[in-house]
C-alpha cells in the first residue's frame, strides 16, 4: 500500500453534550474511538493517516467541561478550558500563577485558544520518527529509531529510557505536579482521581501511551489544592524558536520559604524522558536549605545524577542542571546600560 | 538616510528622489488593495468547471528503482478519473538560446515523474479523482514495488574511496572547460589519505575538477602577520515558500492554460513550453500573485506539468494542491557547502593571501551555481591580493536544490566572515576596521581572472555604508560598553560585509499610450510582492511627466503581450528592468516629438514632453497625450506598432504586433553600455545576548546598510533589505535539515522542526538605511537589492556570538543552544563540524 | 490608489469559474467530495447531520459538509472565500487564520462541525458594504505591509482578534499578539509597522 499523507480519511463524527454521554459512547467504541478536544495533536494524526478511527468523539459541545471553578479547596479546571482561559483567568494569575505561565508559553496564540488543559496533559511524543510513521516500538514495532548508532535523537530523553527513547512535550505538565493538582477521570468504573503526577507514565507500564488513560476513559478536569497557592514560583521554558516550538526542557517550581531557608518545596522537569519527573531527591535535599546560588547549584547536580546522554542530547544534563539551580536558587536579571 | 528611527513605531518619509515626483517616492503599489481585501488570486485559488483533483505517489526511498506497478484497484474505484506516470511525459526537449545555439536536453534532468526516484519524496506517479479525498484513497490502493538502489545523505561520504554514488553513473557534476559545455554527472572519489583531517574536524581537501587563482599565493602566506586555517560548514535550507506549488490546469481549443506560482512570469512560459514539449504559442501562463520565491520559483516549478498532462488525459481541469510535506520535498533547498579557508592577514589585518576550498551538496539533479559563485563574491568582497578557489558539486539523494536567495554568496561570505573576525581579535582591530581595510571600492577587481586579467564591477561605495552603518547603529559606543557580562548574560556585537549580483543588460520595455491619454505598461515581471513588477515603470512615467494616476499595470498572464523580460532572480530586475523603461520612456518622447512635429510643424526638437503633453518648447501648442495616441494611430507604422524598432527581441516584436492599433505603441531595447559586473553591497550589524546558562540567544539589535545605487522605492526596498537578511539570520538561528543517515530520510519535515523564523525571533525593531548613490553605469542608477543583504543578515549574528563567546564555540550554522551550551561547558567546539544533517 | 488594474483573467474567459463569495447556498458542488464516503456506522443519538448552517461574515450559509472537513476546506472550496490561504495546513504558520466569535484560530486545524452555532469572519468579511477598509487594511495600505501576502489575511484575522481585546499594544506586544503567523518573506519589521499603524487607526475610530 502506497503511502499518502495530508488528506484526512473519513470518519463518524459524534458530538457529544454531556460528558456522561461521552464517557458512554468512548466505552461503546474502545480503541475505535479518538477524543477530539483542541484537537491540536490529534488532526496531525488524522491528516497524515496514520490513525484511523472509525469514530472521533468532538468534546466541545460539552459546555460542563468547560471553564475554571472555585471549589472547596482550590480551583477546579474543565478539562476543556483552553489556555487562553487559564493564562487570563483571574483566580489562577493571582493564586497558580505558575500554571498560567506554563500555558502562556505553549506554541501559539491560536494554538492556545483552541487547545485545552485536557489536551495539552494528554498529548503524545514528538519523536520525529513515532510522529512520522516509523514502526517503532511506540507504534507497536520493536525498535527504537533514534537510539540507534546513526539515530537523531537531540529532543529525546536523558532519563528513564526503556526502549524508547521519546519525551513528554508536555509544558502543562510539570507545573500542574508542582502544584500537586490532580486529574479527574470519568471512567467505565466511575470517578477516579488520581495525582498528576501518576497520571503520566514511562515505557516501562506502556510504551504505546504518556498517560494512564485507557480507552473508554473521559479525562474532565484538573483539580489544583491551595496548598501551594500564593507560594514562589518559578517557571521556564526552553525552546529553539519563541513561537510553537516543543519544550526541549522546561521546569516548574513551588516553593515556601521561611526564615531564610527552604521549608517546602515541589519541582518537576519535563522532555527529559517519557514523562514529567517530579524531583523528590532535590526536594529532600534543599527542605531547610537557604533559597540561594550554592543550594541550587548543589540540587542542579543532584538532578542530573542519573542522566545518560544520548548522541545528540547532552547538552539536555547541563541546561537541566543549570534550570533546577535557577529554580531554587533564582536568577539575576541584566539590565544593561542604554 | 535611514527610513526609520531606531525605537519608532511609524516609519518616517525618507528623504530619497530629491528633485523627482516619482524615483524614490513611496506609494500604494496596484496589487495591494486585492491583497489586503483577500481578493488577489493565488494559483490554487482558481477554480474551473468539472474540476478534478489530483494527488501524488512519492517515492518512499532515498534512491530506487520502480520494479512493478498495479494501478488497477485505483482505477477501478468510482471517481478516479485518470493516472499519470513518467511514461506519460513528453520527451525532454532540447533548448535554444537566443542566438539559436540548440542546447541539448541533459539525461539527467528532472522531469516531474520518475521511474528511478533518487530522492525520498520525489514524485513516482500521479492519480487525479473527483475530489482529494478519492485521489488519497486511490493512492492507498496502488500496488507498487521498489527495488532499493545505493544512496548517499551526506557528500562526503560519496567521495570516499568506494563509497556510494547517488546516481547510477556519478556522484558529481564536472563542467567541461575545453570545449565548454553543459555539465555532465562524472565519478569523483578521494583517498584515504585526504580524509586523514576529517577526524578532527578539518575538510579532507581532495582533488576538484574547477579550480582557478590570480596572484601569488605562497609569499602571500609566507608575507602574513596572521595565517588562520578553518572549516565551516552551512545548512541546507527549504525555501518554504508561504504558497507551495501548487498548479492547476485545463486545455481549450488546443491550448493548455497552466496556473501556478513564478518568480518570472513572461520567462516561465518558453520552459514550461519546453517541459512539455510543447511551441510556447500554445501555452498559456498564469500567475498574478505569487506566495514567496527566493529562487526556488524563478521559472516556477516543473511539477506544473503534472496537472497540464493529467488534464489532457483526464479530459477536465486539474487541481494540484501540493502539500507542505510534499513542498518540504519538492520546494527546493539552498545547497549546504561544506568550506575550508587558509587566510593570511597582514599586521593591519589586510587580506594578502585566500585559499578557498567549498564541497556543495547539490541534491540529485541540476548543477547549482553555488559553487563557481562562491569564489566570485569572495574575491569581490574581501578583495584579497592573491587568492585560490577549489569547489566540487557532489551530488546527493537528498531533495533537489535551486538558487536561494544569495546563491553560493552566503555560503562564502559565511565561511570566511567568522575567520576575519577571529583574525580581528588575534590582531587586536577593530572588527569595522578590518572589514574597512578590506572592502571594496569603486571599480573593485574580482575573480576568476578572464584571459588573465581580473574582472572588475562597476562600482562599489560599500566603505560609505559601512561608516554610516557603524555611525547608526553606534557601534563604538556598544564596543565600548561595560559590563560585558551581567548574571548569566553576556553580549556581544558584530558586523558583516555582504554583497551580491545586482543586474543584468539587454531587456525590452513596452508601453501603450492609448486614445484617453492614459498609460499602459505591459510587465512581464512576476508578482512576488518585492514589487519590482510595478516599481521599474514608475522610472518611465517619471521621464515622460505622467502623473501615476494616469498609468496601468497589465501583469499576470502570458497572453497578455510582454515583452522580452529578464528573470526575477539574482536581483536583477530592478537594474535590468529600470534599464528597460528608462529605454522606452526615451523611446516614447521622441516619437511623441516626431508625432507633434508632424502635426504641429516644426522638428521634433523644437518640442518636448511633460505634464501629460507634447508641446513647442518655451510655450506654445501641442498635443495632449489623448491626441497623440490617436495622431499615432492615424500615422500608424512605428507609431502605432505596426511596425517595430529591429533591434528588440522577437517576443517583444510579437507583443508589439498585437498590440498594434491601440494608440501609440512604443518598444525598446536597453541598448546602454555598462562598463563592468554589477553589484549591491550591504554592510550588516547585530547585538545579541547569550544566556550561558542555557545557551538560549536573542538578538538585541540589528541594522543593515545597504549600497544599492539609487533608492527607487523606498518602502519596498526596506522590506527587502530586512526581509533578506532575515533569510540569511534564518541560517545563523535555527534553519537546517535533519536526515537519518541509516534509511536515508529526513525527519525534520515540519515547521517546528525545521525551524523558520518566528515574529519573535527577530528584535522587535529593527532598522535599515541605504546610500542612494547611484551607481554610475546604469541610466537610472539603481541596482538590485534582494539577495546582497542574505549573507551579512547571518554572518553578522555568527560574528556577535563569536564576540560574546569567543572563537570556540561552533564550527557550523545554524548555532543552536545546544552547540552553545555544549561547547561551552567543555571549553571546545563540541559539534563535529562534517557530520551531516544533525 | 492609482488607476492601475488589477489582472482580469477571470472575467477574460468564462471557461474560468470566479470564485463566488455571496451566493446563498453551496456554489460549484461538482467538485465538491462525492456522497459515498459516510461509514456504515449505526448512528448513535449525538451523530451530526452533513448539511449545516454557518454564519459566515454575518451570512447564513448552508452547506454540505464532510465529517472530516476543516473550516479551511469549508470556506475555500464551499463557499468561495478563497482569501483565507493554506500554507501548511498543520497549525504552524497562521495563513489560515479567521475569527470565531472574535477569537483567533487557525480553520486548517478546525472542523467545521464544530462552529456550526458560531460566528466566522473571514477576511472577506472585514470591509464596510460600502468598500471602506478596515481600519487594518488600511495601515497595510498605509504602510505598504507585506510582500508576497500569502501569510497577509491570516496577520490581519490575528491583528483584529487582538486589538478587539488590546486596542493600544506596544509594538512588542503586538508582536506577541500575532506572534501565531509566519511571515516567509520575513517582512516582520513592516508588518509590524503596517499594524501598528492599523491599530491608529482603529483608535481614531477612522480607517482613511
Amino acid at each position: 500500500m502506497a503511502v499518502i499523507r495530508d488528506v484526512m480519511p473519513a470518519f463518524e463524527l459524534v458530538q457529544p453534550t454531556s460528558a456522561a454521554e461521552a464517557q458512554k459512547i468512548l466505552e461503546q467504541n474502545g480503541s475505535d474511538a479518538l477524543i477530539l478536544a483542541g484537537g491540536m495533536d490529534s488532526f496531525d494524526w488524522l491528516k497524515d493517516r496514520i490513525k484511523r478511527p472509525k469514530i472521533v468523539v468532538d468534546l466541545s459541545g460539552i459546555d460542563e467541561l468547560k471553564g475554571v471553578r472555585t471549589v472547596a479547596d482550590g480551583i477546579e479546571i474543565g478539562a476543556m478550558t483552553t489556555l487562553t482561559e487559564i493564562v487570563n483567568n483571574e483566580t489562577i494569575k493571582q493564586k497558580y500563577g505558575l500554571l498560567a505561565q506554563a500555558a502562556e508559553l505553549v506554541a501559539s496564540p491560536q494554538i492556545r485558544n483552541q487547545g485545552t488543559i485536557g489536551g495539552n496533559v494528554s498529548q503524545d511524543a514528538r519523536c520525529w520518527y513515532y510522529r512520522a510513521g516509523w514502526p517503532c516500538y511506540r507504534a507497536g514495532g520493536n525498535i527504537c529509531y533514534a537510539d540507534d548508532p546513526d539515530g537523531r535523537n537531540r529532543e529525546h530523553a536523558i532519563l528513564l529510557a526503556d526502549r524508547c527513547v521519546a519525551v513528554n512535550p508536555s509544558d502543562s505538565a510539570p507545573a500542574l505536579i508542582a502544584l500537586d493538582a490532580k486529574v479527574v477521570m470519568r471512567t467505565p468504573k466511575g470517578e477516579r482521581v488520581v495525582d498528576a503526577e501518576d497520571y503520566f507514565i514511562g515505557p516501562e507500564i506502556d510504551i504505546t501511551r504518556l498517560h494512564i488513560l485507557q480507552p473508554g476513559d473521559l479525562l474532565t478536569a484538573i483539580r489544583i489544592p491551595a496548598t501551594w497557592a500564593n507560594t514562589k514560583f518559578y517557571f521556564e521554558k526552553i525552546r529553539d524558536r519563541n513561537v510553537w516550538d516543543f519544550p526541549l526542557l522546561n521546569i516548574a517550581s513551588a516553593m515556601v520559604v521561611s526564615g531564610g531557608t527552604i521549608e517546602r518545596i515541589r519541582i518537576a522537569v519535563n522532555a527529559v524522558a517519557a514523562r514529567p519527573l517530579r524531583l523528590k531527591a532535590v526536594e529532600d535535599a534543599v527542605r531547610g536549605k537557604a533559597p540561594n546560588a550554592e543550594t541550587g547549584v548543589m540540587a542542579g547536580k543532584l538532578a542530573v545524577r542519573w542522566a545518560v546522554p544520548l548522541q545528540f542530547n547532552g547538552y539536555k544534563i547541563p541546561l537541566m542542571r543549570n534550570l533546577v539551580k535557577r529554580a531554587i536558587g533564582g536568577v539575576e536579571e541584566a539590565v544593561w546600560a542604554a | 538616510m535611514s527610513s526609520k528611527a531606531a525605537g519608532s513605531n511609524n516609519s518616517i518619509e525618507p528623504q530619497y528622489g530629491k528633485g523627482q515626483k516619482l524615483i524614490g517616492k513611496n506609494y500604494v503599489t496596484a496589487d495591494l488593495h486585492a491583497k489586503v481585501t483577500g481578493q488577489a488570486k493565488y494559483a490554487e485559488d482558481f477554480r474551473a468547471e468539472g474540476m478534478l483533483f489530483c494527488k501524488l505517489l512519492l517515492s518512499p526511498l532515498p534512491h530506487a528503482r520502480v520494479r512493478h506497478i498495479d494501478t488497477s484497484a485505483a482505477l477501478a474505484m468510482p471517481g478516479v478519473k485518470a493516472i499519470l506516470t513518467a511514461d506519460d511525459l513528453p520527451a525532454p526537449a532540447d533548448s535554444v538560446t537566443d542566438n539559436g545555439a540548440v542546447v541539448k536536453a541533459s539525461k539527467w534532468g528532472e522531469r516531474g515523474l520518475t521511474m528511478e526516484p533518487v530522492y525520498q519524496g520525489e514524485p513516482v506517479l500521479a492519480v487525479a479523482a473527483v475530489d482529494e479525498l478519492t485521489a488519497a484513497d486511490a493512492i492507498e490502493k496502488i500496488q507498487i514495488d521498489f527495488e532499493p538502489l545505493p544512496f548517499v545523505i551526506d557528500p562526503l561520504e560519496t567521495l570516499r574511496p568506494g563509497g556510494p554514488n547517488p546516481r547510477t553513473d556519478g556522484n558529481v557534476w564536472v563542467t567541461p572547460q575545453t570545449p565548454p559545455g553543459p555539465p555532465e554527472v562524472k565519478e569523483l572519489k578521494w583517498t584515504e589519505a585526504d580524509f586523514s583531517e576529517y577526524k578532527d574536524g578539518r575538510l579532507p581537501m581532495g582533488k576538484t575538477p574547477n579550480e582557478w587563482s590570480h596572484g601569488d599565493l605562497d609569499a602571500g602566506f609566507k608575507n602574513a602577520a596572521l595565517v588562520l586555517d578553518e572549516t565551516f560548514v552551512t545548512p541546507d535550507t527549504s525555501h518554504e515558500t508561504l504558497e507551495t506549488r501548487s498548479a492547476m490546469a485545463y486545455w481549450q481549443n488546443g491550448k493548455v492554460y497552466v496556473h501556478s506560482g513564478t518568480q518570472s512570469t513572461w520567462q516561465t512560459l518558453p520552459v514550461l513550453a519546453r517541459w512539455l514539449n510543447m511551441d510556447p504559442s500554445k501555452v498559456v501562463f498564469i500567475s498574478e500573485y505569487t506566495g514567496g520565491g527566493f529562487g526556488s520559483k524563478v521559472t516556477g516549478g516543473v511539477s506544473m506539468i503534472i496537472p497540464a498532462l493529467l488534464s489532457k488525459k483526464a479530459n477536465a481541469p486539474v487541481m494540484m494542491r501540493i502539500s507542505r510535506e510534499e513542498e518540504t520535498f519538492i520546494g527546493r533547498a539552498r545547497p549546504g557547502f561544506r568550506g575550508r579557508m587558509k587566510v593570511g592577514f597582514s599586521r593591519e589585518g589586510r587580506i594578502i593571501a585566500l585559499d578557498m576550498f567549498v564541497v556543495s551538496d547539490n541534491g540529485p539533479y541540476d548543477a547549482q551555481g553555488d559553487v563557481p559563485t562562491s569564489g566570485r563574491i569572495a574575491s569581490l568582497l574581501y578583495q584579497p591580493q592573491a587568492m585560490r578557489w577549489r569547489g566540487v558539486t557532489v551530488l546527493t539523494n537528498t531533495p533537489p536544490r535551486s538558487a536561494q536567495s544569495s546563491p553560493g554568496g552566503l555560503q562564502a561570505i559565511v565561511i570566511i566572515e567568522p575567520i576575519i573576525a577571529k583574525a580581528a581579535r588575534k590582531l587586536g582591530l577593530d572588527q569595522v576596521a578590518i572589514r574597512r581595510i578590506n572592502c571594496p571600492e569603486g571599480k573593485a577587481p574580482f575573480g576568476p581572472p578572464v584571459q588573465d586579467k581580473l574582472q572588475y564591477a562597476t562600482s562599489a561605495f560599500l566603505k560609505e555604508a559601512l561608516d554610516r552603518g557603524a555611525e547608526q547603529f553606534k557601534w563604538k559606543e556598544r564596543v565600548a560598553r561595560t559590563p560585558k557580562r551581567i548574571g548569566s548574560k553576556v553580549r556581544g556585537v558584530g558586523v558583516s560585509l555582504s554583497c551580491y549580483v545586482g543586474g543584468t543588460i539587454g531587456f525590452d520595455g513596452l508601453l501603450v499610450i492609448g486614445p484617453d491619454g492614459r498609460i499602459r505598461f505591459q510587465s512581464g515581471i512576476g508578482n512576488l510582492g518585492t514589487e519590482s513588477m510595478i516599481d521599474v515603470h514608475r522610472v518611465a512615467a517619471e521621464i515622460l511627466g505622467v502623473p501615476w494616476e494616469r498609468c496601468d499595470v497589465v501583469w499576470g498572464d502570458t497572453s497578455k503581450n510582454f515583452p522580452y523580460t529578464c528573470v526575477s532572480g539574482g536581483s536583477q530586475t530592478t537594474h535590468a528592468m529600470t534599464r528597460a523603461a528608462h529605454a522606452v520612456a526615451m523611446e516614447t518622447k521622441k516619437r511623441l516629438q516626431e508625432i507633434a512635429a508632424r502635426s504641429l510643424g516644426g522638428n521634433p526638437e523644437d518640442y518636448d514632453v511633460g505634464n501629460e503633453r507634447v508641446f513647442r518648447k518655451g510655450g506654445g501648442q501641442g498635443l495632449t497625450l489623448a491626441q497623440a495616441a490617436q495622431k499615432a494611430i492615424e500615422f500608424g507604422g512605428i507609431y502605432d506598432g505596426h511596425e517595430a524598432a529591429k533591434d528588440i527581441n522577437k517576443v517583444t516584436q510579437a507583443a508589439v504586433a498585437a498590440l498594434a492599433g491601440q494608440g501609440l505603441v512604443a518598444a525598446a531595447r536597453d541598448n546602454y553600455g555598462r562598463d563592468g559586473s554589477t553589484f549591491s553591497y550591504v554592510a550588516s550589524f547585530a547585538e545579541v545576548e547569550v544566556d550561558v546558562e542555557t545557551g538560549k540567544y536573542n538578538i538585541v539589535d540589528f541594522l543593515a546598510y545597504a549600497d544599492v545605487g539609487t533608492v527607487i522605492h523606498p518602502r519596498a526596498l526596506g522590506g527587502q533589505v530586512l526581509g533578506r537578511s532575515i533569510l540569511g539570520i534564518g541560517h545563523a538561528i535555527g534553519q537546517k535539515w535533519v536526515f537519518d543517515p541509516h534509511y536515508g530520510e529526513m525527519v525534520s519535515k515540519r515547521f517546528y522542526q525545521n525551524k523558520p523564523p518566528t515574529i519573535l525571533d527577530l528584535p522587535v525593531d529593527m532598522q535599515w538605511g541605504a546610500l542612494d548613490i547611484p551607481d554610475p553605469e546604469t541610466p537610472v542608477g539603481a541596482r538590485g537589492i534582494g539577495e546582497p543583504p542574505v549573507g551579512g543578515g547571518c554572518a553578522s549574528i555568527l560574528n556577535a556570538l563569536s564576540d560574546a563567546l569567543g572563537d570556540e564555540i561552533f564550527q557550523r550554522a545554524p548555532v543552536n543552544l545546544d552547540t552553545i551550551l555544549t561547547s561551552l561547558e567543555a571549553g571546545r567546539p563540541m559539534q563535529h563540524p562534517l557530520t551531516a544533517h544533525i | 490608489m492609482t488607476g492601475e488594474k488589477s489582472p482580469t483573467a477571470v472575467s477574460r474567459r468564462t471557461f474560468i469559474k470566479g470564485v463566488i463569495a455571496g451566493g446563498a447556498a453551496v456554489a460549484s458542488a461538482n467538485y465538491l467530495f462525492r456522497a459515498s464516503t459516510l461509514l456504515g456506522q449505526t448512528p448513535v443519538a449525538a451523530v451530526s447531520e452533513r448539511l449545516i448552517a454557518i454564519t459566515v461574515n454575518g451570512q447564513q450559509r448552508r452547506v454540505d459538509v464532510m465529517k472530516q472537513e476543516t473550516l479551511a476546506w469549508t470556506l475555500r472550496y464551499k463557499l468561495g472565500l478563497t482569501g483565507t490561504k493554506l500554507g501548511c495546513d498543520r497549525a504552524e504558520c497562521g495563513s489560515c487564520t479567521v475569527l470565531v466569535d472574535d477569537v483567533p484560530h487557525y480553520s486548517c486545524s478546525m472542523l467545521t462541525h464544530t462552529v456550526r452555532n458560531k460566528k466566522i469572519l473571514t477576511v472577506e468579511g472585514l470591509a464596510a458594504a460600502d468598500g471602506t477598509l478596515h481600519p487594518v487594511q488600511q495601515g497595510i495600505i498605509d504602510e505598504q505591509g507585506f510582500q508576497c501576502a500569502f501569510c497577509m489575511s491570516g496577520f490581519i484575522m490575528s491583528a483584529v482578534g487582538f486589538l478587539k481585546a488590546n486596542p493600544n499594544p506596544t509594538r512588542a506586544e503586538l508582536a506577541h499578539g500575532v506572534s501565531g503567523n509566519l511571515c516567509r518573506c520575513q517582512d516582520y519589521d513592516k508588518i509590524l509597522t503596517s499594524l501598528m499603524r492599523g491599530a491608529e487607526n482603529m483608535r481614531r475610530g477612522t480607517s482613511v
